[in-house]
């Protein structure tokens, strides 16, 4: 829908530069008006006249009739397309798409179309389209017109093609050119071959199905030969990309994976402590990116696409400064007792838990996506979509800004002085209970950052939490604690091996494999992929 | 002369605790069955279920407390091994069912048929007999614990990774038992039992008789575990916990003695689970869930670890007070219990049961030093 | 004497380990007769700590070997193994059951059975009873017998951990730092109980305190980064350039 608003705010553009051709509308209004009464049996007559007649002016009642929303008035037999709105439903002119009022459904009749007929709508529009002055109309026309095996659109294309000027399109268009060449069988051997070669090229699964059809239907062994070592050929790099787009799928588990862990390298991996109430950090940090969301769009709608710019650092901060309190109020009695830390927290969760449900209710809630986070693009033959590539992207900055202030500040020195010798960190002046809660903090306020990156992929629901609790631990347990590299590798490696696993064994299953493989893991290396070894570790 | 050493083996208290244990599994039925509804003593038939329940909590905390009071070992996961307990009693109701399922199949349970199975899994052969599943509901928890605990203890995971892969172990067979393909019921578990040995579980008489198997289960439980404790594997036990190491250097093989603890613990969870299941009449992967296993360590820890009683009071007062609370205040039940978590981890390190030995120990050592102090010899003090 | 006693009691030779590229210890070799005991010193880092832990199997050398009574490959065992062997091992940090008393402590530690049934089913006699007694009196703790381990002071725990040694009776005793943290007359204490219990077992004792060493007046090695420095009486290794270089300085 969004989609077709857009066209039609183009053609709404290309029609007002246009020169009026007066004579021409006077007749298509004609046609048009004739659509309101005949059969089902007369309709192919007239939508061929009309697409004879009109231009690309036709092209949104052609998709109106397509997709069912083009009426007429019982009272005057006027065609009207329509958009059903609060107040009833406004009719818009065919051609010019001007408003002309709002009335209710009953004084309209739908005028009926079925699948043969929207088969010829969509040949007819990608004819009209693919000569459109308008670069992303043409594109999509090409596309459009890979599937369609209308012989009769050949001449059409091929002089959209003579003209084509971006290159783009001119692919697109010799594809879909090679595509119909093939399926059809009318041109000559040479171009069969030429068309065999252009969708080699293409090597994606479309040119794949064209192709197998080819074969099947194939008289000249010649060509079969051809087209059968071509199918070869794309099954191999299709495969070749199927690894790569599970690499990616891993990858970008992976990124959520270790985003959600992080934060808890640091508490339980640095400190030592055991924070069962991690996920509702993240949770915390989901729902403040709500909260900032229903702000933005009750006062500044503008702002929207800068949402997740505010719930940033507003998560940083909920997070951490529940955390920060945690630690003061809880945590720090409880230092040299993990497994009372692990009660205790574990306690605080359920406790935020049912809060954030008595506020906001148990339901899931709806985060939106700011424009630049959604959207796709494919490279090769893998897709690609934005969101995810912002998440792997934010994962890996967040992860070096850690690794930075825990390395090079002030601050990440005593972290580290605190956590290798507490007693001597503190007699050189280090005041370690607040380094402890200001770590703790740290720790839990990057917890929180990733809840904003989570509501942008997953549900927000009181939840959420518990969904990555147990995923994070094995991470960071996988990893080695006290190793922010392990638990870098640990995510990307169990992301990976959980996507590679998944076409095999389902998603379920690969999960409860992947389990099993941690919990055996660990009794191999109980300190994990990148333990630290010393004398005497645990006396 | 068996009894006598039995006796001096155990104490006083447990004894006691037995012995009312006993008492109860022979009176509550009476007065429920026996006396009219309208006579005050009357116990009426669904506090018998809802204690009946308690009970199996009760011995699900004691099993726990075994392995985590005494030996140390925080198992985030022993809810899997009441679960399993509770399937494989699960698995006997349902071949019990027969041709009163919905679809009447002779032998498939109506959810196989559903599912177009055309026969029995391997693994649902014999449970139509009650000795069979009898056996599996102590052998199946028991050799997931033995497997379990050879891999972890042999390669000494301790302290808070094993908690979590114990957490990750009953997460693992939540996710497994969801399966519809497992067999086991999928995501509606199994239900809609009709009978067990013969008569109706719907009958007040059954929900009394399991209601006294429940209440000496736990009391022959409560008797092993007080054999096991208080014999020189029960000190030693202790000692794994406080100083492995030193356990170690001494030649024991701690791996075992773990070992040994942890599956009997498991044992106890399972049967814990089979008398649990037709007492409430389903059981799903739901019982899976880590969040109830770590419920289970805050009843005991409420009770008092480390002590045989605790557990069992923990989990009797936690659990009615979850009743309570759930029916008077269903919004407030996590943030009490929540609370519970924090409060007593943070103030009642050992449990109500423990506090009260405490200050009753202290209140003797009091007493026998004013007595020593009385006849002059001083007690050395401890430099 | 049959050729097996002939042997020495404990013999490492070219024992090497490293954790992460630092050589703990660097082909050290070590030889310890039947009813010798034999003072250990050097400087923090000198792979005191780490021999203990390779000889009673905690650590395993990279390379090297490490035989007991002649001929039992102590690298193929664990600690539980090398235990009942007959070695038996004080940390340097005290380590004791805190929450069993000092007897029990002591008949956990009893030279018996250390299997499973034979715990669980463990019936307490006359003759254990005594034995226990005795060395509670050797020990010093006879009056403490009924405390809890976490009552006792640093130094008492010290000596029951030995105590607990004598129980296991083992054949070598290594005992680490014993009077670390001890009073000078508790020091002095301890030079006698290891000297006496030197009569009838061979022991190790690794120690920081010189006047404690000279007390003992057994045979002396100087330890400093993984191997022998210097060996002898302690005169003769006090006197030794290297020593006094790395260790006991100018």
């Amino acid at each position: 829908m969004k989609r077709f608003i857009r066209h039609v705010a183009l053609l709404l553009a290309f029609a007002l530069c246009a020169v009026p051709a007066a004579q021409a509308d006077e007749e298509l209004t004609h046609l048009i008006s004739a659509l309101a009464n005949g059969k089902l049996k007369e309709m192919p007559a007239k939508i061929s006249a009309l697409e004879k007649a009109g231009n690309s002016k036709i092209v949104p009642l052609f998709e109106a009739l397509s997709a069912g929303t083009l009426f007429y008035r019982k009272a005057d037999k006027a065609v009207f397309i329509t958009r059903s709105s609060a107040d009833g439903i406004t009719l818009m002119a065919p051609l010019t798409l001007q408003e002309q009022g709002v009335t209710t459904k009953k004084s309209l009749k739908k005028i009926k179309v079925n699948n043969k007929l929207r088969r010829q709508l969509k040949t007819a529009i990608a004819n009209l389209t693919l000569l459109s002055p308008d670069v992303s109309l043409r594109l999509s026309a090409a596309k459009e017109l890979f599937k369609s095996s209308d012989p009769a659109v050949l001449p059409l294309l091929e002089e959209a093609l003579h003209q084509e000027s971006d290159a783009s399109v001119r692919q697109a268009m010799q594809e879909s050119y090679a595509a119909m060449t093939l399926r059809t069988q009318h041109a000559s051997q040479q171009h069969r071959l030429d068309a065999i070669e252009t969708l080699k090229a293409m090597g994606n699964q479309q040119a794949l199905s064209v192709l197998t059809g080819f074969v099947a239907s194939a008289s000249e062994p010649e060509e079969r030969d051809a087209a059968t070592s071509v199918i070869a050929s794309i099954n191999k790099r299709l495969a070749r990309w199927s690894v790569a787009q599970n690499v990616w799928y891993g990858l970008s588990l992976g990124s959520v994976l270790l985003l959600a862990a992080i934060g808890l390298a640091i508490t339980f991996g640095v400190m030592g402590v055991i924070n069962m109430a991690h996920g509702e950090m993240v949770m915390i940090g989901a729902y403040t990116t709500f909260m900032v969301q229903e702000v933005i769009r009750n006062s500044f709608p503008g702002l929207f696409d800068y949402s997740l710019a505010f719930a940033l650092p507003l998560a940083f901060l909920a997070s951490g400064a529940v955390g920060f309190a945690m630690e003061r109020g809880i945590i720090r009695f409880l230092y040299g007792r993990p497994l009372e830390t692990l009660l205790a927290t574990w306690g605080v969760s359920l406790m935020l838990q049912q809060a954030v449900r008595t506020v906001f209710g148990p339901t899931n809630k709806e985060v939106g996506n700011p424009d630049w986070m959604s959207g796709a693009f494919e490279l090769g033959a893998m897709t690609l979509t934005a969101n995810r590539i912002w998440i792997l992207a934010f994962a890996f900055v967040v992860f070096a800004v850690l690794l930075v202030v825990l390395r090079r500040t002030q601050f990440g020195l005593e972290v580290r002085a605190v956590t290798q010798n507490r007693r001597m960190a503190a007699s050189m002046g280090i005041r370690t209970p607040w380094i402890d809660a200001l770590t703790f903090a740290l720790g839990s306020g990057i917890a929180g950052m990733a809840g904003v990156a989570l509501s942008q992929i997953s549900n927000v629901s009181p939840n959420l939490g518990q969904l990555y609790i147990i995923d994070s631990f094995m991470v960071v347990v996988f990893g080695g604690v006290g190793n922010l590299w392990g638990t870098f590798v640990g995510a990307m490696t169990l992301g990976v091996a959980n996507k590679f696993l998944e076409p095999y064994a389902g998603a379920v299953l690969a999960k409860i494999l992947t389990l099993v493989f941690i919990i055996l893991f660990i009794q191999k290396k109980p300190r994990g992929l990148f333990a630290l070894k010393g004398r005497a570790v645990d006396l | 002369m068996i009894s006598k050493s039995l006796f001096t083996k155990l104490g006083p208290q447990s004894i006691w605790i037995v012995a009312l244990l006993f008492l109860i599994a022979a009176v509550v039925p009476l007065l429920n069955l026996a006396l009219p509804e309208s006579h005050p003593l009357h116990v009426p038939s669904y506090l018998v279920g809802l204690f009946g329940k308690y009970l199996c909590y009760a011995m699900l905390a004691l099993a726990l407390d075994l392995v985590w009071g005494y030996c140390g070992i925080l198992s985030l996961g022993h809810g899997a091994f009441f679960a399993l307990g509770g399937y494989a009693m699960g698995m006997y109701l349902m071949r019990q069912i027969g041709t009163r399922g919905v679809y009447a199949h002779p032998t498939l349970p109506d959810f196989m048929v559903f599912l177009n199975w055309e026969e029995l899994p391997w693994f649902w052969l014999g449970f139509d007999q009650f000795w069979f599943a009898a056996l599996m509901v102590v052998a199946v928890p028991g050799l997931l614990a033995f497997v379990f605990g050879w891999f972890a203890f042999r390669s000494r995971v301790t302290g808070v990774y094993l908690s979590i892969i114990t957490q990750a172990m009953t997460y693992a067979l939540l996710l497994a038992f969801f399966r519809n393909d497992m067999g086991f019921g999928g995501n509606n578990g199994l239900t809609d039992f009709k009978d067990m040995l013969g008569v109706s579980l719907q009958s007040d008489g059954t929900r009394a008789a399991l209601f006294s198997a429940t209440a000496v289960a736990l009391g022959l439980s409560f008797l092993l575990c007080s054999l096991i404790v208080n014999s020189k594997f029960g000190k030693l036990l202790v000692a794994i916990r406080d100083a492995e190491s030193r356990a170690r250097f001494l030649g024991y093989r701690v791996e075992h003695f773990k070992l040994f603890a942890f599956v009997v613990s498991a044992m106890i969870a399972g049967v814990a689970g089979a008398l649990y299941v037709p007492q409430v009449g389903i059981i799903n992967p739901g019982e899976f869930a880590p969040a109830n296993s770590i419920e289970v360590v805050i009843w005991t820890a409420v009770g008092g670890r480390g002590t045989l009683f605790g557990p069992i009071f923990g989990a009797l007062l936690v659990n009615g007070g979850k009743s309570y609370f759930t029916a008077a205040y269903p919004e407030y039940w996590l943030f009490a219990l929540g609370g519970l978590f924090v409060l007593v981890t943070l103030f009642l390190p050992k449990g109500i049961v423990g506090v009260l030995s405490q200050l009753r120990s202290a209140a003797q050592k009091q007493l026998g030093q004013r007595a020593s102090a009385e006849t002059g010899a001083k007690p050395e003090a401890a430099e | 004497m049959s050729p097996k006693e002939k042997q020495p009691l404990l013999y490492l030779n070219g024992v090497s380990v490293s954790f992460d590229g630092f050589k703990a210890i660097n082909n050290l070799s070590l030889v310890v007769e039947r009813g010798e005991m034999r003072a250990i010193i050097g400087p923090n880092g000198a792979g005191k700590t780490t021999m203990m832990d390779i000889i009673t199997g905690k650590t395993r050398p990279d390379e090297g070997e490490v035989f007991f009574e002649g001929d039992t490959d102590l690298t193929k065992y664990d600690e539980a193994d090398i235990a009942c062997l007959g070695i038996g091992r004080k940390f340097q940090k005290p380590t004791v059951f805190e929450n069993h008393s000092v007897y029990d402590n002591l008949a956990l530690a009893f030279d018996e059975d250390r299997g499973i049934l034979a715990n669980l089913f463990h019936n307490e006699t006359r003759s254990r009873r005594g034995r226990i007694n005795e060395i509670l009196d050797t020990v010093r703790l006879s009056h403490r017998k009924d405390f809890l381990a976490s009552e006792l002071s640093h130094g008492q725990k010290q000596w029951l951990e030995i105590g607990m040694l004598l129980a296991q009776d083992p054949k070598l005793l290594l005992v680490d730092e014993p009077v670390a943290g001890m009073t000078d007359a508790e020091t002095v204490e301890t030079a006698n109980l290891l000297r006496e219990i030197s009569k009838n077992h061979s022991v190790i004792v690794v120690e920081h305190d010189m006047g404690f060493i000279r007390d003992l007046d057994v045979k002396v090695t100087c330890l400093a980064e993984g191997s022998v420095l210097s060996e002898g009486s302690l005169d003769h290794v006090a006197s030794d350039e290297k020593v006094i270089e790395s260790y006991l300085g100018r």
